[in-house]
């Protein structure tokens, strides 16, 4: 597709990707709809912890697409359009048992080998930079390259700097297509035309495309605490225990699994998070999921029992059947590009995805070989045509 | 589990004011089993609050409501032996799975119990309109300057302004004046001589009228002005008092003093309570103030109505005829003094603090796009996700939209801060398995 | 003599059965914020609505003066300086 000044792009979903992709679109000269069945960031983005980080990546694709998506947060911050939004601070992996151990040191080889600096960190530099740090924890490895960012403060600042338009509490019913090309979206049974389409909807895209048995949602309850310190990161970086490493590498795959992080957010509160429920779709949190995660976050970082937690919510992931992100042109609705399946990655990838998905809509290599993760491997999509 | 299992469950009543209180107190004479629940260490509410041994009692407003209360205690004692009172433990709320939950701050442990029905009586909040300055020290709400007053028997030390609307200005005032500290004035911001109508239908009830009228001769005796059409404008901080910039009627003044209380009315503590729902596998009942304002004369009626209702539902008979007709000349009245003290809202300056728990402003508000949603609204604007819960911005944000800040779905818990220790602590209810 | 708590190194004496809210507005204290903070402390709405009254309880966590009855030998502080010192 040319690029062209007249050239209208509907974005489906008003997450980080789909926003970070209405973004670059605009700043190309594209004409962009951003159209969403509720409001910017309403969906996962909203409900999730800020990690942009390479160290919680399965090694192959996903660690490679990782360091690239947290380069591009790093130019993105030093060129102005996310000033302030994107701090780095180190990850670190903790293991509390002798099997563990092993996981994050099979962990800490494989990210040194896709070029990531790994640091070991014997016990009493890890006391010196986690004070009160649990007993049990027996290793650990720091990942200092690491970055954290809001979702929906990128949200928000992607779409205050652009000419987007936004329409919230806006439905899209289907996606209108003419002799296998789309041409527009429906919505509230109008038509809004477009010469190209967007779906970057989470789970909401099942509907938009048919993709039920290749999407599923996959349900995070979360805890947010009252504040540990005034305006400052309570604790000198992320603590993300082997559960969710392991979670992460599929070694583990029981529904309603906890993977532990404890995040310490900018404002001095944490941030803990999380139950794995696949095929929950629901927002709601229940008292044994959630003092669970508390008993283990209690044990890793026994500080937590002087604070109060203030809320807790759930998000709900969309994660793809084999586990990778779908990104690409969908293979039989011309004109149609889709941009979901993050699962929990959405905010570390977003806004690199966002701006692939832009590259591809304008025709232009997305300057990253995303073939792994083109939707027309699966199937079920060719299934469609 | 069995019906029979089910029958042996209590009842919860949350809240152990003179709603909650009556409530609990019909249910057990009815011969059901109850589980009443009260944050504080012990019951009486926000009205009928006991000082701490040993401090002075001080006049406490008028007689009938401590004779209530004593007739109410002593009902209370002879049905004792069908309620398990658990003092010091906070409701926070029913979770995903149903269970409702809550706080036992003794021990810290959060603690779920399954219940057969549940009434929630947790009185009202105060409706603070905001001005510049309203988030210092030394500016507190009426309401609570009364309760701590109640506790200590001792007005606060030096110079004391009370502002707003509505008659708990009158109340805190009389009482301040006759423990010893009248204020410097008192400033209704309504003008009830405008609202002839609503005036006229006031003055026909009686003890409600003998209690302002009481209230209104201290203050005369003390010669405490108390000015209409008057409000503070905005308040900072001089040393150790404070300044308040006021109008009084059209005339703007700063007045100097140590302590401001501030009070525009009461509405429901409904944050987060779940929905009422007679139909329920549990029914949930909300009564008192927390379902609707009706003062503290009708808190009790309310009681048994809502205990009467628990009763309906579990198919005994429960005559509430005669509660209906008392309930609504309470509506009544309030919905008269609501009109006629009403009076046009006012727009914050741009720096005056809306949520203060999270330090956001009424620019940080006006700053968001004109058709965001609530979800963005706390979001984006960081409103209502503050320790409070939006119980305070809640209510103003709903006053400066002309609608309400639509509550977080599904409803959340907890309903309070609580502590990270106690629910890791979760003990579940032991019939469930 | 009345048993104290204590107010970050301040002594306030209480009456058994009183609040800390009530101790610390008897003893004069109506400002319970850090130094530096943007907002400060205070007792306010007296019911444990608002959580302006929030104190640490060192070595406990957090909790609303005005719901809480004194102990003696209670260390208070406002809350955010309780997480600046966990050892």
């Amino acid at each position: 597709m040319a690029r062209s000044p007249s050239l209208h792009v509907a974005v489906i979903g008003a997450g980080i990707v789909g926003a970070a992709a209405a973004h670059f679109l605009a700043a190309a000269g594209a004409r962009v709809t951003l159209l969403d069945a509720s409001g910017p960031a309403a969906g996962a983005t909203g409900a999730s912890d800020g990690a942009v980080s390479v160290a919680s990546k399965k090694p192959g694709p996903m660690m490679d697409l990782a360091r690239h998506a947290r380069a591009f947060y790093g130019s993105c911050e030093a060129d102005g359009l996310l000033r302030g939004l994107f701090h780095r601070r180190s990850t670190f992996l903790v293991a509390r048992t002798p099997l563990e151990a092993k996981l994050v040191a099979e962990h800490g080889v494989d990210l040194a080998a896709a070029g990531e600096r790994v640091l070991d960190v014997d016990r009493p530099t890890l006391l010196n930079r986690i004070p009160g740090l649990g007993d049990g924890v027996c290793f650990a490895l720091e990942i200092p390259d690491d970055g954290h960012a809001l979702g929906y403060e990128i949200t928000q600042r992607l779409l205050q700097r652009s000419s987007v338009t936004v329409r919230r509490n806006t439905h899209v019913s289907e996606i209108v297509m003419r002799a296998g090309q789309a041409v527009g979206v429906a919505v509230r049974g109008e038509m809004l035309a477009a010469d190209a389409v967007l779906v970057a909807a989470g789970i909401g895209s099942v509907g938009l495309l048919g993709l039920g048995d290749i999407l599923i949602p996959r349900k995070g309850q979360m805890v947010v605490t009252d504040r540990a310190a005034a305006g400052r990161p309570a604790i000198d970086g992320h603590l993300m225990a082997a559960s969710y490493l392991a979670a992460k590498r599929g070694i583990v795959r029981d529904n309603a699994h906890i993977g532990l992080v404890i995040d310490p957010l900018v404002t001095g509160q944490f941030l803990i998070g999380g139950s794995r429920e696949d095929h929950r779709s629901d927002q709601t949190t229940d008292a044994v999921t959630i003092s669970a995660i508390l008993r283990d976050a209690l044990d890793l970082y026994p500080p937590l029992r002087e604070r109060r937690v203030l809320r807790t919510f759930a998000g709900v992931r969309t994660a793809s059947r084999d586990g990778l992100p779908i990104i690409g042109p969908h293979p039989h609705f011309g004109g149609v590009t889709v941009a979901t399946g993050f699962e929990g990655d959405g905010i570390c990838l977003g806004p690199f995805m966002g701006a692939c998905a832009a590259r591809m809509i304008l025709g232009e290599a997305p300057g990253v070989d995303l073939s792994l993760l083109a939707p027309q491997r699966f199937a079920a999509v060719e299934a469609l045509a | 589990m069995s019906e029979q299992a089910m029958t042996e469950l209590p009842v919860l009543v949350v809240g152990g004011g003179p709603a909650g209180v009556a409530a609990a107190v019909t249910l057990a004479e009815a011969s059901l089993r109850v589980l009443l629940i009260e944050q504080r260490d012990r019951l009486g509410g926000a009205i009928h609050r006991q000082p701490a041994p040993g401090a002075p009692q001080i006049w406490r407003g008028p007689a009938r409501h401590r004779r209530n209360w004593t007739e109410l205690t002593s009902r209370l004692e002879r049905v004792a032996a069908r309620i398990e009172l658990r003092t010091s433990s906070v409701f926070l709320g029913v979770d995903g799975a149903g269970r409702f939950l809550f706080e036992d701050c003794r021990v810290s442990q959060v603690f779920a119990r399954r219940v057969r029905a549940a009434i929630v009586a947790v009185g009202a909040i105060e409706r603070i309109r905001p001005f510049e300055g309203w988030e210092l020290p030394g500016v507190m709400s009426a309401g609570g300057a009364q309760i701590l007053l109640k506790e200590t028997g001792r007005p606060p030390e030096g110079p004391i302004v009370v502002a707003g609307s509505g008659p708990l200005l009158l109340a805190v005032a009389a009482q301040l004046a006759r423990a010893g500290n009248p204020p410097l004035a008192v400033l209704e911001r309504g003008n009830p001589w405008r609202r002839p109508k609503a005036l006229a239908s006031l003055m026909t009830a009686g003890p409600q009228l003998a209690e302002a009228a009481a209230y209104g001769t201290v203050l005369a005796l003390k010669r405490v002005p108390y000015r209409i059409e008057s409000e503070v404008l905005g308040v900072t901080e001089t040393g150790q008092g404070l300044t308040i910039r006021v109008r009084l009627g059209k005339v703007e003044r700063l007045l100097q003093a140590r302590h401001l209380l501030v009070h525009d009315g009461l509405e429901p503590n409904r944050i987060g309570i779940p929905l009422p729902a007679p139909e329920a596998d549990v029914p949930v009942f909300l009564a008192g103030d927390g379902r609707e304002i009706h003062g503290a004369d009708a808190a009790m009626l309310d009681g048994q109505r809502a205990a009467a209702a628990v009763l309906a539902s579990l198919g005994r008979t429960a005559p509430v005829a005669a509660l209906e007709t008392a309930l609504g000349k309470a509506r009544a009245f309030q919905r008269d003094l609501a009109e006629a003290l009403r009076s046009p809202p006012t727009l914050p300056s741009p720096e005056t603090m809306i949520c203060r728990c999270e330090g956001r402003r009424y620019a940080d508000f006006t700053a968001l796009p004109a058709d965001a949603s609530a979800r963005e609204i706390r979001l984006m604007g960081r409103f209502g996700l503050g320790a409070c819960q939006a119980r305070f911005c809640g209510p103003m944000l709903a006053e400066l939209r002309g609608e309400p800040l639509s509550s977080a779905s599904p409803p959340r818990w907890p309903l309070r801060p609580v502590s990270l220790a106690a629910l890791a602590n979760f003990s579940m209810d032991q019939t469930e398995t | 003599m009345n048993p104290c708590f204590y107010w970050i190194d301040r002594p306030v004496f209480f009456r058994p059965g009183e609040t800390i809210a009530a101790a610390l507005l008897r003893a004069g204290i109506a400002d319970l914020g850090a130094e530096g903070s943007t907002v400060r402390g205070r007792v306010f709405c007296g019911i444990g609505a608002c959580q302006a009254c929030v104190v640490a309880v060192a070595g406990e966590g957090a909790v609303e003066a005005c719901l809480t009855p004194a102990r003696p030998g209670m260390r208070l502080a406002p809350p955010p300086s309780l997480g600046q010192r966990h050892e």
